[in-house]
């Protein structure tokens, strides 16, 4: 005879898990009682909200499910905004929480709260066990939705009477879909031929076709598929902010960042493309601008896993269905039938003139106040001296911005944030799932003194387990990116985004013993820099313990170009009115 | 008025989750049946959508984990198209009903 909690971890154990993050409280209380001697790690946080984040660095870098736990009423809804996060971001999490006793659902009981409804429509799947003889196949059947098609949030709600009862155990089962279902949810695509002809038929009348690469690339695990592709193609090519690193920097026909704070090349390749072809993504606001004049003379062909995501802000004229590691493959098939034989009449045009126009006479970001320069500059810096094995988290505002734009990593699963939902304060415990999950990694955190505030109870986690994290606050002593929309869109009128107030970080941080220092943007005004703070930055970066790092960051630094919401992608700001 | 048939597996949620899809987007979901089907469920919904929203509703309902069919449905019955809330069924009533 097993309790419940017990067959919870015997079958969290047989989906592979070996580490989970989460707070204890009174009606989750019986699955800690038995963790010890489960085979499987727990990690505490100090919040809800951070064994989320942390579960979700642990899945983004990893590619497995992040297991987040929580008791009921407010542990569940703590983990609410991670949830979304991961609904958003296509991250594959399973969250566990404890419910009020079977006898008390419903009765408005102490701590009870009905996450299944809560979350119902930020999960791509959830259940509230009923018995205790659900457990298992509730468990197996929300690792498989969390992992399969495109990835997702799920949350197993287990009252707590649940976790204590007794069984006779037989083991872990598995899901298998049934027949209709299997059929109905296949994720092998349309790869026909027909497809994959039309395809290179489009590309053949275009005189202009691009690439944009999204999240999907590496979610797929097609990412040399897509390289190989990408080479064939020899087309401008540009990622979202989840695409970054899919293709390497370095590459000749690879323009950046596109959307709202991409690149110049990039924004306006996409603004002049008749062709574009998408491989894994969304095509959200911040990618488009204004839908409506979102590449306007273009043909879209739209590679994407879950249907949902089309025609979401623009209808695409070929929608090609499917994982991308079927679908890509399928497509090269049939480009390489048509274009290793030159002598057909339908080998792709010479794209070069157009590469060459895409480019554009410059690629860097401007500004001419060059109030961002030492922070920019700070951040190349960072970044160029960072070990090869590493990993790059942003939080979110302008820091993210300007790290996205800097980094020059082909490393696919490099660069991690929160880029659909937008959480502030994500940062800092993703790192810790991330350290975690690569204890080899350098792993640099990126945050703005914003952010960082939001979960900076996170400190004593990395303090506890002793994580290497490299953790960064760009202090500019304001909500920076709201305070420069607030400066381009609302006449300066800073409302409630001044923190000249903060605390001192350097003091904070020793507090949880965690040494930290400052850096002053003088220190960046020149370039290169000297030799005094290139081996600062050295240091710090091989540090075998966790270090804090505060830069101060001019107040009104702004990160260009800049596309104003509702603008088309033509319409980027590069500089200051 | 556009009528939609989807086929589901009665598993918890999977119908909100289906109704979500149109609340989400501040429609108007003038009415609802769901019954038992073939091989499972199958819910009616009557809804004011525009063509752009029948395309993603159609997407986002069938991305929903359990939904299996979804397609546009044949015109409503005279049945469903009572008021809704029904009339004399309001609250008045109601207390009359307990009292």
């Amino acid at each position: 005879m097993l309790k419940g909690a017990e067959i919870v971890l015997q079958c969290l154990r047989a989906e592979g898990v070996e580490l989970m993050f989460g707070y204890p409280g009174g009606a989750i209380m019986p699955l800690y009682d038995a963790l010890e001697g489960s085979g499987i790690r727990h990690v505490l946080t100090r919040h809800e909200q951070g064994a989320v984040f942390a579960a979700e660095g642990y899945a983004r870098v990893t590619g497995d499910v992040g297991v987040a736990i929580a008791t009921s009423g407010p542990g569940a809804t703590n983990l609410v905004t991670g949830i979304a996060d991961a609904k958003m971001d296509s991250v594959p999490l399973v969250c566990i929480t404890g419910q009020v006793r079977s006898a008390l659902i419903g009765t408005d009981a102490f701590q009870e709260t009905d996450v299944f409804g809560v979350t119902l429509s930020l999960t791509k799947w959830s259940r509230l066990v009923r018995t205790i003889d659900e457990i298992p196949e509730a468990i197996a059947e929300g690792f498989h939705w969390a992992r399969s098609g495109r990835p997702g949030p799920v949350v197993i709600d287990i009252p707590t009477d649940m976790l204590k009862a007794k069984k006779e155990f037989s083991g872990p089962v598995k899901f298998t879909p049934h027949a209709r279902l299997a059929e109905a949810k296949a994720e092998g695509g349309f790869t026909d031929t027909i497809v994959t002809e039309k395809i290179v038929a489009m590309l053949r009348q275009a005189a202009r076709p691009v690439a944009l690469v999204g999240a999907g690339a590496k979610l797929s695990g097609a990412i040399p598929e897509l390289r190989r592709l990408l080479d064939d193609l020899n087309i401008p090519t540009f990622a979202t902010v989840h695409g970054l690193g899919a293709v390497p920097p370095q590459t000749p026909y690879y323009l950046g960042m596109v959307g709202m704070h991409g690149t110049r090349a990039a924004n306006m390749a996409l603004h002049e493309t008749d062709l574009l072809l998408v491989f894994g993504a969304r095509l959200d606001d911040r990618v488009t601008g204004d839908p409506t004049r979102f590449a306007p003379v273009a043909k879209i062909v739209h590679f994407e896993i879950d249907p949902a995501q089309l025609d979401r802000v623009r209808p695409c004229d070929l929608p090609v269905i499917g994982n991308l590691a079927d679908t890509i493959p399928a497509f090269q098939a049939e480009l390489r039938r048509h274009s290793s034989s030159p002598s057909l009449p339908g080998s792709l045009p010479d794209f070069s003139q157009w590469r060459s126009v895409a480019y554009g006479p410059e690629r860097a970001e401007l500004d001419p106040r060059g109030l961002a320069q030492p922070t920019i500059r700070f951040l190349d810096e960072l970044f160029s001296r960072l070990p090869e094995n590493n990993v790059i988290l942003a939080d979110v505002g302008q820091h993210q911005m300007w790290a996205a734009q800097r980094y020059r990593s082909a490393s696919p699963r490099g660069f991690i944030t929160s880029g659909g939902l937008g959480a502030m304060g994500f940062a800092l415990p993703a790192a810790v799932g991330v350290q975690l999950a690569k204890p080899d990694a350098c792993v640099l955190c990126v945050s703005g003194d914003g952010g960082f505030q939001m979960n900076i109870q996170e400190l004593a986690t990395v303090h506890r387990l002793d994580l290497p994290i490299k953790m960064v606050i760009v202090d500019n002593k304001y909500l920076g990116m709201v305070r420069q929309w607030q400066q381009l869109f609302y006449e300066r009128n800073y409302a409630e985004t001044d923190l000249s107030d903060n605390p001192d970080f350097v003091d904070i941080a020793k507090a949880y013993k965690i040494h930290s220092f400052r850096l002053k943007e003088d220190a960046l005004r020149e370039f290169p820099v000297s030799q005094e703070t290139g081996d600062l930055i050295d240091r710090f970066l091989s540090s075998p313990e966790p270090e804090l790092l505060v830069f101060d960051c001019a107040p009104e630094a702004n990160v260009f170009p800049m596309v104003p919401s509702g603008a088309a992608l033509s319409e980027m700001l590069l500089e200051e009115k | 008025m556009q009528n939609f048939q989807i086929r589901y597996r009665n598993t918890q949620g999977t119908l909100m989750r289906i109704l979500n899809a149109a609340s989400r987007r501040g429609l108007e979901i003038t009415s609802v049946r769901a019954e038992a089907a073939e091989n499972g469920y199958q819910v009616t919904l009557a809804l004011e959508v525009n063509p752009k929203q029948v395309g993603q509703l159609f997407r986002e309902w069938y991305s929903i984990a359990d939904v299996t069919v979804v397609r546009a449905g044949s015109a409503p019955t005279a049945e469903w198209a009572v008021p809704h809330p029904p009339e004399g069924v309001g609250i008045e009533s109601r207390t009359v009903v307990r009292a």
